[in-house]
């Protein structure tokens, strides 16, 4: 056996190595606790949705259809992953033990803290990502279904124009598989990430998993009524200057989630400006880097 | 002279504990402080093995922590090799073992070595290598493939082990290593604590197991209610001053029966104790089990 005294590895006080290793070891237990077995649900259900054929309905307005219940599956999916994956790692690491073992080697508590948040976030990356593939070949096949039928149906009927059938081909296509689409799986993994970040900031402080996973679902229903909330109270209160002030403070640490909402609007075939997402993710990243120092400020002084 | 491998001065560490009060006159939460260590000091030698024993709640695990760096003192210090504890490179020289620790169940040993030799930015062939290494000397390169999940908790105690020292630290610390383990496990895990020792690793172990302790360390400090009680080698703290022993083999009656007439012409002196000696439950237990294996 070599002995301690062989010359050592100098270690630097911050590593990305050291948080990568941390990420790479929370996707690896995270996949073998068999929480992808959701992506099989997906995929059983988008595959359903393919092969329904809503007979009363339009082409234009099945494609619609499947849009929206599969990028809702996918947009659920990803926050409720984001709550539940975040608020098992560091409770669960402090019950057994595992964070002495990971905070008595040369780790810093950010380094842990980042790398856990990096791979709850790099797995929901993949699941999306995964799912959204799956997605779009289904809208494909179902389009090129749609299409071939409308023009069966076209030449069957009465006549029409060139021009009109691009239309009505376009209209189809407007609604099928388009790379824009991408935007949506994006606007639901920058809602997962503010999501993860919350969850990792309530669970610095939190006693159980359990109790994570409800105060953040709690604080997550709350920033979906975010301005609806506010109204009220200003309103209830005629501006009083502390419901003001507690407003403000309120719309400060509670993420408006609505703001993410723009994914509907790109399912159902609107256009979005670049500017919306740039902002948005320019949003995602502020209150991911907040959470995250509070998060810090918090842990730097738990004992264990 | 050399640093010693841990120095904890004047250590203090109080917590804060909030209580709900049905007092009438004094209803609601109230605050109340809880001394768990009380201006302890112990120095930890470079090279030696030292055992800190107490009963449960004698702040052992706290002080611990401290050393560890798990846990801020409310006053007083405590260094690993001259460096603050609170300082991430004194940290590449400890390695712990906590009582009863489970890991990532996810990962086969192999795999959970491999991540704590990461962490300590070990990489390439040199992990791999030293992974191998340390999975022999803990007797695990059987189960190296298989989940933590499906290992014993004897099997737990050795990789734990082994991910304690896969950065070859000078300083050891084990926290009840033998906790819940089976006689023969515990064998393997003393042996190895005296295989540190022969290597020159520092050891500092918590344990109320007082026999294993003795068995091991080479200064042992008693604590009690959070203040170290006694500390010293083991022949200073457990030699009877006015007594001495020896054991026969193969002795006549006869010889014993001079023995005893000597002793008698003494005076003053006694017999304290004669007989034959016995063996323990768990050497007997070894024995037979290493006679089946």
């Amino acid at each position: 056996m070599t002995t301690f005294s062989e010359t050592k590895i100098r270690i630097p006080v911050f590593s990305i190595s050291r948080i990568w290793t941390i990420a790479t070891g929370t996707m690896t237990q995270l996949v073998r606790m068999k929480t992808f077995y959701f992506l099989i649900v997906f995929a059983v259900l988008v595959t359903a949705l393919g092969h329904i054929d809503i007979m009363s309905a339009s082409a234009v307005s099945q494609l619609e259809t499947i849009k929206k219940v599969a990028f809702g599956t996918m947009d659920i999916f990803a926050w409720l992953y984001a709550v539940v994956a975040t608020a098992l790692l560091i409770p669960r690491d402090l019950e057994d033990r595992t964070l002495y073992t990971i905070l008595s080697k040369p780790v810093l508590r950010i380094e842990y803290l980042v790398g856990k948040l990096l791979g709850v976030l790099l797995l929901i990356a993949a699941s999306l990502a995964l799912m959204f593939l799956a997605c779009l070949f289904m809208l494909h096949l179902k389009q090129s279904s749609f299409v071939s039928s409308e023009l069966i149906a076209i030449q069957s009927g009465p006549y029409m124009t060139e021009t009109q059938i691009n239309e009505q081909i376009a209209l189809i296509k407007q609604q099928g598989a388009r790379p824009v689409l991408a935007i949506a799986a994006l606007a639901s993994f920058l809602k997962a990430s503010v999501v993860a970040a919350m969850t990792i900031l309530i669970s610095t402080f939190a006693s159980s998993s359990l109790f994570t996973i409800i105060t953040s679902i709690f604080f997550f229903l709350i920033g979906h009524a975010h301005g609806m909330m506010a109204d009220f109270w200003l309103n209830k209160s005629d501006g009083n200057f502390l419901v003001r002030m507690l407003t403000k403070i309120f719309k400060l640490l509670i993420p408006d989630f609505q703001l993410f909402s723009f994914s509907e609007g790109v399912v159902s075939g609107a256009t979005i400006i670049p500017q919306v997402v740039w902002s948005m993710g320019f949003l995602t990243g502020g209150y991911l880097f907040v959470f995250l120092l509070i998060s810090l400020m918090i842990f730097m002084y738990k004992e264990f | 002279m050399s640093t010693s491998a841990v120095e904890v001065k004047n250590l203090t560490k109080i917590f804060q504990t909030s209580s709900y009060s049905a007092n009438v006159f004094k209803k609601g939460i109230t605050s109340s402080y809880l001394v768990a260590v009380d201006n302890l000091s112990f120095t930890v030698k470079a090279g030696e093995v030292y055992g800190l024993i107490g009963p449960n709640g004698s702040g052992k695990s706290t002080s611990m922590k401290v050393v560890l760096g798990l846990m801020a003192p409310t006053k007083g210090s405590a260094k690993v090799f001259g460096l603050d504890t609170s300082d991430i490179r004194a940290r590449n020289d400890i390695g712990f073992l906590p009582e009863n620790p489970y890991f990532y169940r996810h990962l086969t040993g192999e795999e959970t070595l491999r991540f704590y030799g990461k962490l300590c930015g070990l990489k390439g062939s040199a992990l791999q290598d030293r992974i191998s290494e340390l999975l022999a000397l803990v007797d695990l390169e059987g189960a190296r493939k298989r989940r933590l999940a499906g290992y014993s908790k004897g099997m737990l105690q050795r990789i734990g082990i082994a991910q304690a020292i896969i950065q070859r630290p000078r300083l050891v610390i084990l926290d009840e290593p033998t906790a819940g383990v089976d006689p023969v496990g515990s064998r393997q895990i003393r042996d190895l604590i005296l295989n540190f020792k022969r290597e020159g690793i520092s050891v500092f172990l918590c344990s109320h197991l007082l026999e294993q302790v003795q068995e091991v360390c080479d200064r042992v400090g008693i604590i009690f209610q959070g203040q170290m009680h006694s500390e010293g080698t083991l022949d200073e703290l457990i030699s009877i001053g006015n007594r001495y022993s020896f054991v026969l083999e193969n002795a006549s009656p006869s010889l014993i029966k001079e023995i005893q007439k000597l002793v008698a012409k003494e005076k003053g002196a006694t017999i304290a104790e004669q007989g034959h000696p016995k063996t323990t439950l768990e050497h007997l237990f070894l024995k037979i089990a290493g006679t089946k294996k």
